[in-house]
């Protein structure tokens, strides 16, 4: 009698240790918990797999993850990881620097027996961050080094002084060696999931339905203060929200930025956004198609388009207007303003052009929706009425997803809208990413005298050896972006996730899935 | 009629090596492919070409000459339709491109989520249906009459998706009588035996999850049932009509027969030859999944399944899940005809 009742005071005196669960709804179900590329997969997976490098709750700022400290070499083309001892995977395996090896070398390197690549397991994401696999035109990662159980060290091909932040992206959390030998090629689907050393162990994944993971009460950093999370995915923003408001949800997240007003109407909502998201929407030109190839024609648009009115009246409070290609909270911006509003000035820029009348083009927009534009058609329309009014008649044209994403660097769109959410928190993953060789001609036309001075730019900024030297490089290339326009920045969009009120500590990052549930508590 | 039954079933076969073609034939041709798709945005062209390759993506899509050169006839059909077509003989529909999940996992994950609503569903569309069908026939011409069709009307004009916010809204969020989405609530632990929910509640002794997946279909059911609701409603009406009007229904009548022994034991059970064909080939196509539906409740059944396949291009989810609907439908097809004969003894299957 004595026992049940000592148990019941214990629980209540424990309070925030709580036995309870949160449930947590996204707009889908993981694709993988194993080399997952899409926020869906990267939320679940970085509950239950640390990274070597991790980020302070809400922001961009790098802190101990696996590894408690790191160093480079003078040209930074050899990187040193000090690991955090006593560390072990959810299945008992300790964590140590082979541990690491085994992850990094089975991303990089094709041939790896873990990497089943002949069967169909492909990490494209490697590509995003690393160039290339190992042995491939442009390849980054050389080699992976064991010195001893706590100390790793990364061989890069060539200089790269933000490497800790290409580490702490979502997609390099450490997995289990034990594990993925045992699981094979299901290991990270629904019938095996994943193991990894995080503050949330996997529990079960119900294809379809939910995944399930509990606490690690052996975790090495904070304990969670839930003891289990339900991840729910529910396609639709509408019905997401249904469920936060009817209590069945505790957060939701992707909402329509057109529910902000009713998220802060209802008192048991609250809105729960990031200080600014690392993601931009913007307009591209494709200067194979005339007149797009005549800077003053694309400087023209810039003037004709009210951006304010249109950021505002679409996003509201979830959009602020973007004048460059790097978002706010990254180094290399150039603090560039947006062109102003000026439909006189557009008139006289296409005049000189040689087309006082104007001309009829296309505008091409995306019949999904895309974090950064959610609603592409209705965006499309207000900037066809802008361009209208200075005698560019555009038809409003669309594809389907697949062939978009196709067609856009085959130069069949003059004008078409696109955006970008961050992989990691580098202005080289924004501005390198469109600017670079592999894009500067393909997705823009864009091939001149100015384009190859900004190429030069990027390259300089990627092997500079300091900071500001960096800085400079990438201000410098976003100024000649921004006079020369062949891409025009729209807007830098928040998401609007929503939370019930008595659920503390969800931080949303500008990152979208570096989000630790750890500190997320339940009343 | 166990060898007409045998002879449709092996009719089976030429459908399925027809719709085997064109389903794998149709999301190539279309244009793009899982490896731009998964890219995305992000996509240079050397990742794209890489993944490409890595996906197999580039092999012959028929018949393979090169390998056929090296290795004689077994090297032949080392192409894309011949592995996919072997593997389906062999019960192996592959694995999804994106998520390496076999195509089979999936299906068995999925179906039974599409079987439940889609039956929930009929039920709802027979249960209000024919009781309205039957009731504007008996009152042909009144008011209820003109309701009964303004129902059925109604229930097919609402967009599914419309309606199914509507039903969240009023009975999940402001009532709270009812689920918003999904299947079972997330708070119940429960590991599914057969993926059948209501089943698996009485095979494992959970009565609290029978109640809770039955409760989780209603809203669903409703408003895929309004779909079929329209069909089954005018059917059964002139069915009934035509039925009514024949003169055996006026002799039983004359002979003395209470109006509703005459409607019931006459006259519906003839009319139901054509409600059951509808209801059956209705059935038939709920089956295929219902998208709309399926996105609204986050009801994680075949229809959305195969509808992101197709954006993705994952082709063999795309080939698995068609390829399995179209037996389904002609199974349930045939199950129609063959109710025939139980219904009318006067109906000859030949």
């Amino acid at each position: 009698m004595r026992r049940p009742i000592i148990a019941l005071f214990a629980a209540l005196a424990l309070g925030s240790v709580g036995a309870q669960t949160l449930v947590f709804g996204q707009s889908g179900l993981p694709v993988t918990l194993d080399t997952g590329q899409d926020g869906n997969s990267l939320l679940i997976s970085y509950q239950v797999l640390d990274n070597l490098v991790g980020f302070a709750p809400g922001s961009v700022t790098l802190i101990p993850g696996l590894a408690t400290a790191w160093s480079a070499n003078d040209d930074a083309t050899v990187w040193t990881f000090t690991l955090r001892e006593g560390v072990a995977f959810h299945d008992g395996t300790p964590f140590d620097a082979d541990a690491v090896k085994f992850n990094f070398d089975r991303w990089n390197d094709r041939s790896h027996p873990y990497a089943f690549a002949g069967q169909g397991k492909n990490f494209a994401a490697w590509i995003y961050i690393f160039s290339s696999f190992y042995g491939e035109e442009g390849y980054l990662l050389e080699s992976v080094e064991v010195l001893d159980p706590t100390t790793v060290r990364f061989h890069l091909t060539s200089p790269v002084g933000f490497f800790p932040a290409m580490v702490a992206s979502s997609y390099f959390g450490i997995h289990s060696p034990t594990a993925v030998m045992a699981g094979g090629l299901p290991y990270g689907t629904p019938s095996v999931g994943i193991v990894g050393t995080g503050p949330f162990e996997f529990v079960e994944w119900i294809d379809g339905d939910r995944v399930t993971v509990t606490r690690n009460d052996g975790y090495w950093g904070d304990v969670a203060l839930v003891e289990r999370i339900v991840f729910r995915g529910i396609e639709a923003p509408a019905t997401r929200l249904a469920e936060l408001e009817a209590g069945t949800l505790d957060i939701a997240v992707d909402l329509s930025p057109e529910d902000l007003p009713l998220v802060e109407r209802n008192a048991n909502l609250r809105p729960a956004f990031a200080e600014a998201d690392l993601r931009i929407g913007y307009v591209g030109f494709h200067q194979a198609n005339a007149p797009f190839d005549d800077v003053r024609v694309r400087q023209a648009v810039a003037h004709a388009v009210d951006l304010e009115a249109i950021v505002d009246a679409f996003y509201g409070d979830l959009g602020a207007v973007a004048a460059e290609f790097v978002p706010p909270g990254l180094i290399g911006r150039a603090d560039l303003e947006p062109a102003a509003y000026d439909p006189e000035r557009a008139r006289e820029l296409l005049a000189e052009a040689g087309f006082p009348d104007g001309f009829a083009t296309e505008f091409w927009y995306m019949p999904v929706s895309r974090p950064y534009f959610p609603a592409p058609q209705d965006l499309a329309e207000a900037f066809v009425a802008y361009l209208s009014d200075v005698g560019i008649q555009a038809e409003l044209r669309t594809q389907e997803w697949g062939l978009y994403l196709d067609e856009y660097t085959e130069g069949k769109f003059p004008m078409y809208m696109l955006g970008w959410s961050a992989d990691y928190a580098d202005p080289n993953n924004f501005i390198y990413t469109f600017f670079g060789p592999g894009e500067i001609g393909p997705a823009f036309g864009w091939t001149d005298a100015h384009a190859q001075e900004t190429l030069r730019l990027l390259a300089a900024a990627l092997s500079a050896g300091s900071v500001p030297e960096r800085e400079a490089n990438y201000a410098a290339a976003a100024r000649i972006i921004g006079e020369q326009v062949p891409a025009l920045p729209v807007v830098y969009p928040r998401t609007l996730n929503a939370v019930r009120d008595g659920v503390e500590g969800f931080q949303p990052s500008p990152l979208g899935s570096v989000v630790s549930f750890a500190v997320i508590s339940k009343r | 009629m166990l060898i007409y039954a045998l002879r449709r079933l092996l009719g089976l076969i030429p459908v399925l090596v027809g719709v085997s073609l064109l389903v794998f034939l149709i999301p190539r041709v279309i244009g793009a492919d899982p490896a731009r798709v998964m890219l995305g945005e992000r996509a240079s062209e050397t990742a794209y070409l890489r993944l490409r390759a890595e996906l197999g993506l580039d092999a012959p899509l028929f018949v393979n000459t090169s390998a056929f050169a090296d290795r004689g006839l077994p090297g032949l059909f080392d192409a894309q339709y011949p592995s996919f077509a072997l593997g389906v003989l062999r019960g192996d529909l592959g694995r999804s491109i994106v998520s390496l999940v076999p195509v089979g996992s999936g299906l068995r994950a999925r179906f039974p989520a599409t079987f439940e609503l889609a039956v929930t569903a009929m039920l709802f569309a027979v249960a209000i249906g024919v009781p309205l069908g039957v009731l504007a026939a008996l009152r042909r011409g009144t008011l209820i009459d003109t309701g009964a069709l303004f129902i059925a009307l109604a229930g097919v004009s609402f967009p599914v998706f419309w309606l199914g916010i509507l039903l969240i809204y009023a009975f999940a969020v402001n009532l709270g009588w009812l689920p918003a989405s999904g299947r079972l609530a997330a708070t119940l632990t429960f590991t599914p035996v057969t993926g059948f929910y209501v089943l698996d509640g009485l095979l494992s002794g959970r009565l609290d999850v029978t109640v809770d997946a039955l409760r989780h279909l209603v809203l669903p059911g409703l408003a895929l049932g309004s779909i079929p609701l329209a069909i089954v409603v005018r059917m059964t009406r002139s069915a009934m009509l035509e039925v009514l009007g024949q003169d055996y229904v006026r002799t039983a009548t004359a002979k003395g027969l209470a109006r509703a022994v005459v409607v019931r034991k006459h006259a519906l059970r003839n009319a139901l030859l054509p409600v059951v064909t509808v209801i059956g080939l209705s059935f038939g196509a709920l089956l295929s999944g219902a998208i709309l539906t399926e996105t609204v409740f986050a009801w994680p059944g075949i229809g959305r399944w195969v509808y992101d396949a197709i954006s993705a291009r994952d082709y063999p989810v795309i080939q698995g899940g068609v390829l399995f609907v179209a037996f389904l439908f002609v199974l349930v097809n045939l199950a129609v005809d063959l109710s025939y004969a139980l219904i009318d003894p006067r109906v000859q299957l030949s």
